[in-house]
């Protein structure tokens, strides 16, 4: 569940970029014939609606219905009781709360019979409850997917969500400064360390993984209490600050030799992040600049973005075919082997532009 | 694997036996995980999950997110995983090679929509509440679990308390309650807090709100140790309480001690709940006990941190031996604010044992 920092500020989310948003969205849905959009949220799924409306759900689900106009109707199993939180963190539309959100937003497409056609975020994927009592409350609606419509307009970054994500990447990389490699023993002390800074920081959520021993497993696993930390580790720290998700992996070591490799890998990632072209597919582009890596081999990278109800979800990688529609925001996560030793790191990226901000 | 989990392998194994179903699909996610740690080990936090169990034993976990199918990889022992980026599509063509077989989904009401459809094609029933059963009632290594959960909450607790103090934020109190959680292993963490005096009507995740002479702090803390979810509700005052406060904090120890007193093999959730309320009402604060300020009088713990039964008096659910519960009289109070008080217990034969520790004090931090 979610238990750290959730409060909205408008300042930093000021009402107008929701306006725009869901103006944006609704000249979408115009032009793919929707009369309607519904999207689904929990605190796994909250993109979409978070996007909209500011509201990531600590606990329970809910729904969102965006008609061709007015506010948007957001319908949540989340007791009465919790109404006025909601809108102490959530600006936009009207909240209903009922144990039955799909009948709710089904009743409220029924009344409107101009409403015909609804596009569903992730139709296939739609809590099967949900959309039984949705469906059964508007007969005849028809109910299409719109997860390439909602992808489409998610691609474009608009100024507020970069600054959270560039304040989410800013908690990320303070949250990694806590670890000492010359000192770090136990890998849960770490990562307490690590996820109590972040909170500190403001952080709505983190999630800490680790590899304790790159030596002989590169893959994470959580931590656990007196798990030793070797001579070459990693963790990775995923961040949200006020419903915008950054990661960040970094590799350390505690011999010198080992220290300069990763020291060159670094610099290498950082001067990748800050320089990826909008026009060259991902794939071709890394594997150019690992050749400018002397001794270095690629073994695997992920790009993950914000395009859907996930916070992040892969949209490119190197095992699977190459993508062109990235998006301007992306997480890049990379796999090296440089001199013969593992080398694992994930940063924030702006496709075409250096630097988050 | 763990024992814990060979034991509910095996249990699942038989219940799937007896209800004469040849495999179960069963969903799960960061919120709502305990269906599918059932019957799989993994507590999931990014991305969505769906596993298919097989009455002969055999578990394929699938999951959408890659980081995540790489931690059950290494995690999840006896587990088949798979990584399936289409999920929904990868677990249907599963679903689709168990012609002639009766599979149960559950919880069915989060299944996926598409799958759900092709519910009669596929044999597929709502099989929710044969899950239900085995998660409400638990064997000895699970309760073995839930005791070394509970003792994390009462130290969870404990690091909170050492953490209030003045002009430091609710977030901030949450963060020293992490640390320490990590460093111990806990996977994760039920906690909302409230903070402030008679304007606050509940708890939620915390705001920024900063502590200051006065206030009350609450706070339903749920450490997961094990995958066992295990809670303990506690408030306190930053200075000393004020007579109101103690008096306040004496009726609802007096409702939360009603309340166990009446927990035993037998009685009703709403047996429970009737103890719990009879007291409020004897004090003239029967309008404090309704729906319009407060969600329940307790719960059942587990693999979730509020399974059922829900302890109201309109639930009639039979409470047996080896259930545990939370008995909590949580809710608004009209001259002090929300305030909370709530231990953990596992249901005896002719009684409760106390999961939880902690002194059942109102707590005072210096002002």
């Amino acid at each position: 569940m979610r238990r750290g920092l959730m409060r909205w500020d408008e300042g930093e989310l000021p009402l107008g970029v929701f306006e725009q948003r869901m103006q944006r969205l609704r000249t979408a849905m115009r032009t793919a014939g929707l009369d309607a959009l519904v999207l689904y949220t929990n605190l796994v799924r909250p993109s979409g609606v978070h996007y909209l409306t500011g509201f990531t759900p600590y606990w329970s689900e809910g729904l969102l219905l965006v008609g061709r106009d007015g506010p948007p109707v957001f319908a949540t199993a989340l007791s009465k009781r919790v109404a006025e939180w909601i809108r102490s963190v959530s600006p936009v539309g009207d909240i209903v709360n009922t144990p039955q959100p799909g009948t709710v937003l089904g009743q409220r497409i029924a009344a409107d019979p101009s409403v015909r056609r609804v596009g569903v975020l992730e139709l296939d994927a739609f809590p099967a409850g949900s959309y039984e009592e949705m469906s059964a409350a508007a007969p005849g609606r028809e109910f299409v997917d719109a997860t390439a419509l909602f992808a489409e307009l998610r691609r474009k970054t608009d100024a507020a969500e970069r600054r959270l994500l560039a304040r989410a990447d800013a908690i990320a990389v303070a949250a990694l400064q806590e670890v000492d490699a010359a000192d770090a023993a136990d890998a849960g002390a770490v990562a307490g360390a690590v996820e109590k800074r972040a909170r500190l920081e403001g952080a709505e959520e983190a999630y800490i993984a680790v590899a304790p021993d790159l030596a002989t497993e590169r893959r994470m696993i959580r931590t656990a209490p007196s798990l030793a930390l070797k001579d070459m580790f990693a963790l990775r720290v995923s961040v949200a600050y006020k419903g915008n998700w950054v990661r960040r992996t970094r590799t350390f070591a505690r011999d010198g030799g080992a220290r300069q490799d990763l020291s060159r890998a670094e610099k290498w990632f950082a001067s990748l992040i800050a320089s990826l072209p909008a026009e060259t597919a991902l794939a071709e582009q890394i594997e150019a600049e690992v050749q400018q890596l002397p001794g270095a081999r690629l073994v695997s990278f992920m790009a993950e973005g914000a395009i859907g109800s996930y916070p992040l979800q892969v949209i490119a990688a190197s095992n699977a075919p190459p993508s062109r529609r990235l998006g301007d925001f992306l997480v890049l996560t990379v796999e090296l082997v440089i001199d013969g030793r593992p080398w694992l790191g994930a940063a924030p990226a702006l496709v075409g532009n250096a630097s988050l901000t | 694997m763990r024992p814990v989990f060979a034991r509910r392998r095996a249990r699942l194994a038989e219940a799937m036996a007896t209800a004469g179903v040849d495999a179960l699909i069963l969903y799960g996610n960061a919120w709502q995980n305990d269906y599918l740690r059932y019957a799989t080990d993994f507590g999931i936090l990014e991305g969505q999950a769906l596993a298919l169990a097989r009455q002969d034993g055999e578990v394929t976990l699938y999951l959408d997110s890659p980081l995540e199918a790489e931690r059950a990889a290494l995690e999840c022992a006896g587990v088949e995983v798979v990584h399936a980026p289409d999920l929904v599509v990868t677990v249907e063509t599963a679903l689709g090679r168990l012609r002639n077989q009766r599979i149960g989904g559950a919880p069915f009401r989060l299944l996926p929509r598409r799958i759900a459809a092709r519910a009669k094609d596929l044999n597929l029933g709502d099989e929710t509440s044969l899950l239900d059963r085995l998660l409400m009632g638990k064997v000895a290594l699970e309760i073995d679990a839930m005791r070394r959960a509970a003792r994390l909450a009462d130290e969870g607790y404990a690091v909170f308390r050492a953490a209030a103090r003045p002009g430091r934020a609710d977030y901030e109190l949450i963060a020293e309650v992490e640390a320490f959680y990590r460093a111990h292993g806990v996977d994760d963490n039920f906690q909302i807090i409230g903070v402030g005096g008679p304007e606050v009507r509940g708890m939620a995740p915390p705001g920024g709100k900063r502590l200051k002479a006065g206030d009350l702090v609450t706070t339903e803390l749920t450490p997961c140790v094990d995958g066992y979810y295990c809670q303990i509700c506690r408030t306190l005052t930053v200075g000393p309480a004020s007579e109101a406060q103690r008096a306040a904090h004496a009726l609802y120890r007096e409702s939360m001690e009603a309340g166990l007193g009446v927990v035993r093999d037998g009685v009703t959730a709403a047996d429970i709940a009737r103890a719990e309320n009879d007291v409020f009402r004897r004090h003239g604060l029967g309008d404090y006990i309704t729906s319009e300020y407060t969600r329940v009088r307790g719960h059942g713990m587990g693999l979730f941190a509020d399974t059922k039964p829900h302890l109201l008096e309109n639930v009639t659910t039979r409470i047996d031996a080896g259930m545990t519960l939370i008995v909590h009289p949580n809710t608004y109070h009209p001259v002090v604010g929300y305030m909370v008080l709530g231990d953990a217990v596992v249901v005896t034969d002719d009684g409760a044992d106390l999961l939880t520790a902690m002194p059942r004090d109102l707590f005072a931090v210096p002002a």
